[in-house]
């Protein structure tokens, strides 16, 4: 490999070093406040709001 | 288009328009470094002038494409309105006019630094009226 070479290929692996620190600081900073995210925040509250109605049904026609 | 982008995206358009801005404002930035050593003006041992600018037309290339689809979703999501759209509007007119000197030099080689220095003032601007504000 020639030194052009292997110059060129040094300056684009830091590029893509780049991408990758970017890619990871932006993303830490979105938090949990992505879409998918907070659909399945609001998916498992759906869940624990129709179990607790179950329980109180089945209560009720117990009494 | 604009539900197709947020297919695509599984409905975070915005976060992966941030994403990809910010991925361009972070290789821009290392355009800046590699232009000098391109033209002389920053010595690094390990980094001659002609591969510094070969790779700054490679990573240029890619900058290109990363704002072309961001613009693209930022139009087809958000539509065109305020300064965001008009600074987002003259980065990829003035860009593609710069790619178009690097091609075909038209006799306007020399306007060549000006014009990066003018496009990554630009990129700031656009970054800054929407990602930088999302991040905040």
């Amino acid at each position: 490999m020639s030194r052009h070479a292997r110059q060129l290929a040094g300056a684009l692996i830091a590029a893509a070093i780049i991408v990758a620190i970017a890619i990871i600081v932006v993303t830490a900073q979105f938090g949990p406040t992505s879409a998918a995210e907070q659909e399945s925040v609001e998916e498992r509250q759906d869940q624990r709001l129709d179990a607790q109605e179950e329980r109180r049904e089945d209560a009720g026609e117990e009494r | 288009m604009g539900d197709l982008v947020e297919d695509l995206t599984r409905g975070n358009a915005t976060e992966v328009k941030v994403l990809l801005a910010s991925v361009a404002l972070a290789l821009a930035l290392y355009q800046l470094t590699v232009i000098a050593v391109a033209y002389g003006k920053l010595r690094l041992g390990f980094l001659d002038p002609e591969p510094a600018s070969t790779a700054h037309r490679a990573v240029g290339d890619t900058i290109a494409l990363l704002l072309v689809c961001t613009g693209v979703m930022c139009v087809s999501v958000y539509g065109f309105e305020g300064a965001h759209a008009v600074a987002g509007t003259a980065l990829l007119a003035l860009l593609a006019f710069k790619i178009s000197v690097v091609r075909r030099d038209f006799g306007l080689g020399r306007f060549l630094p000006a014009l990066g220095i003018s496009v990554f003032v630009l990129l700031c601007v656009t970054w800054a009226t929407s990602a930088g504000s999302f991040l905040a």
